[in-house]
């Protein structure tokens, strides 16, 4: 029972950190917590379902086609609308993003109505590897690998490549980043796809389990910003590892304490951070960016 | 001179209420022409799925009219999207009444948002036929204007626990069930008609609306080993549910409410474990040769082409049969008072669903589901003729309210 309870807390911990990761990652540059990004990532689902039910593509050219999708949403979205706010304090911002989400999932409701959908995925949730007295599907396998290597790959950028330091750069101090000649405004709209993208890779990965409809990204959503909360806004490792230990903290409670209350912990996680710890547990220390 | 201005005034003022008294007199929302009925449903939001019960409603609606409507008027229909949030059903049934001046409310889905407006129609003597959710809530205590045709969750699910035990010989059954009144009067019911066998549930597992990752839950339910499980959920968690557990290696009989009984998109999103799970239902299956059904049918591909042909959809036509009836039997001289004394007269009639009976003090038309079962390809079989529920509806409500 233990095992079985941490495994799947593993696995869905694993999606709760990339919404995680796909909202500190524009916190970070944008002061904002992107709460648009769940709609964000249903809509490139559904952009990934269109392309391989409706229009019948290969899963790898709708998977690519979703991702390219998200991008350029995030793009759209940041240039056209958060950009053109003139002298934002972080609260419009918010509510800018909550216009996103009421207007993306406007826009699948009118599209693809409200039907359940299955989203086909190439590793079924059905097979199964036995371990001991648990069991994990090679869907859920798929799903940590991928998240490990996406967390990897984003390590590598941030580290190695120029764009990746210029990102880091304007994160820290915009005005000095723009005297060094970083293009700041390019590498806004930059952050804005990477997290669109990751997020729209959990919505890729969730749907074949929790079915595809516009409601989609609602629970995962609430659960990834206080998986970034628990782990610090500000870092993308802490954030990740909330997203690990908030799925099987949520399961072990719900296993061993009360299911009835599973779904209030990740809230009650939420407060207990912000009383104690308002950084998060993994960020080194709270500074405010003047 | 004053009292002369005086009298000049009551005058005037008598002679104006005789102008307004006849249009006071005559019957809100019924002209030489029309009857005015309205309905709100989801077309938006998260329960937009059945947002084709009121789809279906019009489309009934526009085949009556085509046959000429009820006694020389045809039926205006007003369907407003309240995308679920009751507050948006309270200003849709003000602005119906008030303004659009309407003579009844036809179904409407949810149990939260009837409830917002109940208290105000049956204030506004408003006739309500056929709520879209089987809660308790609608026809006990009776009231005037309200009229229930879904048989009730707890009728539902003592249907189904009937059928496993004395038909398939099941001997646990487990509940999983929507932690709201809806999963609780499902469960109470099931709890009721077991007691009555003698027997208990051997699981009794909530989940919440958002859930999604339902593992933990799937393995309080398999660690209590039972051989049938009766869910009673949204189909995003029946399909989350059957997923899990059919990972976990746990395969119980399934059975499940009416809710998920859209067997074809049940199918789909399971990936095809929707298969051989039972389920209640409250009208004829899709493919059912009734002469009722065929006519609907072609109403439907006439009127509503783009709505898919689905147990949603022409569940609008069934919730709203005995009011079109009550309309037929009250011949041209239409008052709500009237319109009730009919809907109280009738008695085992029977259109696409189960017989439905009303009487002056009786509200809940019917207890009766049949049983059908998931085929190949998502396919509706039926497998039952109409069953009563048996169980006392009045226990449930102490049990779920305590009142």
């Amino acid at each position: 029972m233990f095992l079985q309870l941490v495994i799947s807390g593993i696995s869905f911990g694993s999606l709760y950190a990339l919404v995680a990761l796909a909202m500190v990652i524009i916190y970070k540059t944008s002061e904002v917590p992107n709460f648009g990004q769940g709609e964000m990532s249903m809509l490139s689902t559904f952009v990934a379902y269109a392309l391989l039910v409706t229009h019948s593509h290969s899963f790898i050219f709708s998977f690519i086609g979703a991702l390219l999708f998200a991008a350029a949403l995030g793009i759209f979205l940041e240039f056209v609308f958060l950009r053109r706010a003139k002298d934002p304090n972080i609260l419009s911002l918010i509510l800018i993003t909550l216009g996103f989400q009421m207007m993306l999932y406007g826009l699948a409701s009118w599209k693809w109505g409200a039907d359940q959908r299955d989203l086909p995925f190439p590793v079924s949730d059905f097979d199964v590897i036995n371990l001991g007295t648990a069991v994990i599907s090679y869907l859920n396998i798929a799903t940590i690998l991928i998240t490990l290597v996406l967390m990897f790959m984003l390590f590598l950028f941030f580290k190695y490549t120029k764009v990746g330091i210029a990102m880091k750069a304007t994160q820290q101090n915009v005005m000095a980043a723009r005297i060094n000649g970083i293009r700041t405004n390019r590498i806004l709209s930059l952050t804005w796809a990477m997290s669109s993208m990751i997020g729209a890779v959990a919505g890729i990965l969730l749907a074949p389990i929790a079915t595809l409809d516009p409601n989609l990204m609602l629970d995962p959503l609430l659960k990834g910003f206080a998986a970034a909360v628990l782990g610090g806004m500000t870092t993308l490792v802490g954030a990740a590892l909330g997203g690990y230990m908030l799925g099987v903290i949520e399961n072990l409670f719900g296993g061993y304490i009360s299911l009835e209350f599973k779904s209030v912990v990740a809230f009650g996680i939420i407060v207990l951070v912000l009383c104690f710890k308002p950084s998060g547990l993994f960020a080194k220390h709270y500074v405010r960016k003047v | 001179m004053k009292k002369k201005n005086w009298i000049i005034m009551v005058v005037c003022a008598v002679l104006m209420s005789l102008v307004f008294i006849p249009a006071a007199l005559a019957e809100r929302g019924v002209t030489d022409t029309e009857i005015r009925i309205g309905q709100w449903g989801p077309q938006t939001g998260p329960a937009a799925l059945w947002g084709a019960v009121a789809r279906g409603t019009g489309c009934y609606f526009n085949m009556i009219n085509a046959e000429g409507g009820i006694h020389g008027r045809k039926i205006k229909y007003f369907l407003r999207d309240d995308g679920y949030m009751p507050p948006r059903t309270k200003a849709i049934a003000k602005e119906l009444v008030e303004d659009k001046k309407i003579f009844a409310f036809a179904s409407g889905v949810g149990s939260a948002t009837g409830m917002a407006v109940k208290k105000y129609l049956h204030k506004n003597k408003v006739p309500w036929v056929g709520p879209a959710a089987g809660s308790t809530h609608w026809a006990y205590p009776p009231t005037k204007y309200l009229f229930a045709t879904y048989p009730l969750y707890c009728n539902e699910a003592s249907i189904l626990v009937n059928y496993a035990i004395k038909k398939m010989g099941k001997k646990k059954i487990a509940f999983f069930y929507q932690n709201d009144d809806y999963g609780k009067e499902g469960l109470y019911g099931a709890q009721l008609a077991l007691e009555k066998l003698g027997m208990k549930l051997v699981a009794e597992v909530s989940a919440e609306v958002l859930d999604t990752d339902l593992s933990a839950h799937c393995m309080k339910l398999k660690a209590a080993n039972p051989d049938c499980v009766i869910n009673w959920l949204l189909p995003k968690q029946g399909a989350i549910i059957l997923g899990t557990a059919a990972k976990m290696g746990f395969k119980p009989q399934w059975m499940t409410s009416s809710t998920l009984s859209d067997t074809a998109v049940m199918f789909k999103i399971t990936k095809g474990l929707y298969k051989d799970v039972y389920y209640t239902c409250f009208a004829e299956a899709p493919d059912s040769p009734h002469p009722l059904m065929r006519k609907y049918k072609e109403a439907q591909e006439k009127y509503a082409p783009k709505d898919r042909w689905g147990i949603f959809f022409y569940a609008g036509f069934y919730f709203v049969e005995p009011m079109v009836e009550a309309l037929k039997r009250c011949g041209r001289d239409l008052t709500a008072e009237k319109f009730i004394k009919a809907m109280e007269g009738i008695k085992d009639f029977q259109g696409i669903g189960p017989k439905i009976s009303y009487g002056p003090n009786k509200r809940q038309g019917t207890s009766a589901s049949f049983v059908g079962k998931c085929g190949d390809g998502g396919k509706f079989l039926r497998i039952s003729d109409w069953m009563p529920s048996d169980i006392n509806v009045k226990q449930v409500i102490k049990r779920a309210y305590n009142r």
